[in-house]
């Protein structure tokens, strides 16, 4: 049900740049529906993923 | 050639997947011959460290001479990896991607990726577990990193 997909942005910076991304650690959840900036604590990731979902 | 990973880094990392890996993982690998920048380092990085455990297993696949399998593991771009459990010669897919080099911070996120599926076990906690458990539509989570 859920997939990760680590992406090195500066060697993929079409993909980022397509994304908005600002700065790293980002991630975004299902194209942009969420978006989480640095790296969180899992309860905070969880959150994010339920409000978008 | 010159090794990407020197001779204390490796027996750091021989120490911590003697400790810590458990089930066998495979790497399912896809790089391109030309117009990839990294796709060499990758593979000798990658060749590295499955070289230092019988649990992992490394295979290389030309993503245009098997696009089909590329696409069946929702690989696009090169370098691209699966880290995959191993059961027997079935491979459990638990959604795990790299897309680029993975070095420099990446380098322990990849060896903690290892870790986690040779483990068969997330490490989550259980509260959040049970949230995700009741998840019904798909989570795609694409991580945007550097290695600086």
């Amino acid at each position: 049900m859920i997939s990760a997909e680590m992406i090195e942005a500066n060697e993929f910076y079409e993909l980022a740049a397509r994304y908005n991304v600002r700065g790293v650690p980002q991630t975004i959840i299902n194209d942009n529906a969420g978006v989480v900036l640095g790296a969180v604590p899992e309860e905070h990731l969880l959150q994010e993923i339920k409000r978008i979902i | 050639m010159i090794k990407s990973l020197n001779n204390e880094l490796i027996d750091q990392i021989t120490e911590l997947f003697d400790a810590q890996l458990n089930y066998p993982v495979e790497l399912v690998y896809f790089s391109k011959k030309d117009q990839c920048e990294t796709c060499d380092d990758t593979t000798q990085l990658l060749e590295e460290i499955a070289s230092i455990s019988d649990k992992l297993y490394l295979r290389n696949f030309d993503i245009e001479e098997n696009s089909q399998l590329a696409e069946r593991y929702g690989i696009h771009l090169t370098p691209g990896l699966v880290i995959a459990g191993r059961d027997q010669d079935k491979l459990i897919d638990y959604g795990i991607r790299f897309t680029g080099i993975p070095s420099g911070y990446e380098f322990s996120s990849l060896l903690q990726s290892i870790i986690l599926v040779s483990k068969r076990d997330s490490g989550l906690k259980p509260a959040i577990r049970n949230q995700l458990k009741e998840l019904r539509k798909p989570v795609q989570l694409h991580i945007f990193v550097t290695p600086t």
